[in-house]
Parts: structure tokens; sequence; C-alpha cells
């Protein structure tokens, strides 16, 4: 019964990531990609501070007391979120998506061949590579929906 | 900026993305999985604060000058990260990823077609669908 309830709170979950780019991207178009990136930065860390103080359980180390490289991970997000409020009125939600999507399976996939970041060595294998193929053509093709859009639209102008 | 170079651009956002999953996970076991996602928002919030000081005319009044809905942005991540901490331990990190990646691609395609949150209308068309479709094979594979 718990179970059943976990799948529409998974798509539920992804839903609110393609919502949180889209509402980003148009803010982004309107303020400026930085100070549209800043603002999601300042809300999370504000509503995640609160979840902290209240929810958290008590854990021997702190973040304070771990390998500074550890907390390094931040500067990938801030990367990540100013690429795709930039992107997002551009190329539209879908296209982003996927790109991102592509691009986060494809490290992950290289992270599991060569065990970086302290991973245990998954090697690629004939399924995974056929994944980086099948991911690389979803790419193409919503890449050639929205060149063919582009098209009808300057025929029809 | 072509199309093309964007994707390429966003593609290569997405890898960084997988390194910061990559180092979030264990940083998580040890510090509790809210307190490593609080480092991410916070460390992120800090340096854009300091990025702003040097943009020449950063647009903080515009930005109160929004219907709210539009501010909302920084709401939604913490709520996926919650999800993310409920469910992995019931149903584990495949089943996870999965769910997740099919609710993010599918409210894409729906975002597009009907032009929902501002963002401009694009229709699904056969090209789209056989993207999913490739996407959901993939990830098949995968897990």
């Amino acid at each position: 019964m718990l179970l059943t309830l976990m799948y529409p709170l998974l798509l539920l979950g992804g839903a609110v990531l393609a919502a949180q780019s889209s509402v980003n991207g148009r803010l982004g178009s309107t303020v400026g990609v930085l100070t549209s990136a800043w603002l999601t930065f300042s809300m999370g860390a504000v509503v995640t501070f609160l979840l902290v103080f209240f929810f958290e359980p008590h854990h021997e180390a702190t973040l304070f007391s771990v390998p500074k490289w550890q907390l390094t991970g931040a500067l990938f997000g801030v990367i990540y979120m100013l690429a795709i409020v930039f992107a997002i009125p551009r190329v539209g939600t879908a296209a982003a998506t996927v790109a991102v999507i592509s691009g986060q399976m494809l490290m992950s996939l290289m992270i599991d061949h060569f065990g970086w970041l302290g991973n245990a060595r998954l090697p690629l294998d004939g399924p995974r590579i056929m994944a980086i193929i099948l991911l690389a053509s979803a790419l193409c093709l919503i890449y050639m929906s929205n060149t063919r859009r582009e098209r009808l639209v300057a025929c029809s102008s | 900026m072509p199309q093309l170079t964007i994707l390429i651009l966003v593609l290569c956002a997405g890898m960084g993305l997988s390194v910061e999953a990559g180092l979030l996970g264990p940083l998580g076991e040890q510090v509790g999985h809210l307190s490593a996602t609080l480092s991410i928002f916070l460390v992120g919030a800090l340096l854009l604060s300091l990025a702003m000081v040097f943009v020449a005319r950063p647009s903080i009044s515009i930005l109160f000058n929004q219907p709210r809905w539009l501010l909302t942005g920084g709401l939604l991540g913490p709520v996926y990260v919650v999800v993310l901490t409920v469910t992995t331990p019931l149903v584990g990190v495949g089943m996870t990823m999965v769910g997740i990646l099919c609710g993010q691609v599918a409210a894409s395609l729906v975002i597009d077609h009907f032009g929902w949150l501002g963002s401009e209308r694009r229709a699904v068309d056969s090209y789209r669908v056989g993207a999913l479709v490739l996407i959901l094979a993939a990830l098949w594979l995968i897990y």
C-alpha cells in the first residue's frame, strides 16, 4: 500500500523539477539569469534551513567537520541553474530537460566506469552503451522537433 | 546563440549535476540528507550574492514587481529533495531515479505543449513522442 503511493510521489517530484525550471526560465527572461538563480538558491536555502532545524535527525558529523571538498557540489549546482535559466526561454522546457538528463546520465555512466569520487567501478557494457546512443537520439529528435517548428513559424509569418 | 550550442551547454551543465549528486550522496550519509542539501543551497546563495554585488544593475526591485508565482522556483527545489529522502529508502535508488526522470520528461513535454507557466507553446509532435520512448528505453537499459 505504502509502496504504491510512492510511485505517484516520484512522478510528482520529477514534475516539480520541470515546473521549477520553467518558472525560473520565465523569471530569468524578465529579471536576468543571475537574479533568477540568486532568488532560487536564497529561497532554497531558507526552506532547507528550516527543514534541517526541525526535522534533521542527529548525526555525528556536521557540515563544519567534513572535509571541505565535499562541500564543493554547490559550484556545479550554480552553473547548472545559470545554464538552465538561460536556455529555457530559448529552446523550451522539454529540450532543456532532455539535454540535462542526457548529460547527467552520460556523466554518471562515466563516474561508474572509471570509479570516480570514491564510487565502485561498474564498467560500460553493451546495454549501457546502447542507452547512451538512445539518449543521444532522443536529444536529436527534440532538436529536430524544435527546428521544424521554427521553419513553420518562419513560413507562416 | 544557435540552438545546438545552447543544448550542448545544457548537456555539460547536466554532467556537472551528476558530479554534484556524486558528492551529495556520501555527504548526506555522513551529515544527513537535509543538511547536505542545505550546504548546496547555502553555498550557492552566498556565491551568487557575491556575484550580484558586482553586476552592473542587479534587478532586485524588478524582482518584487513580478507576479508572486514567478518567485516560487526556490520553493519547488526542496519539495524534490524531500520526495527523494522519503522514497529512496523505500523503493531504492534505481527506481527513484527512473520515477523522477519519467515525471520530469513527461511534465516538460506537457508544459511545452500547453504553454503553461508562461512558456512558449511547442506542441507534442511525433518527434517528441519518439524522444520520450527512447528515453524510457534508455532508463530501462540502465536500471
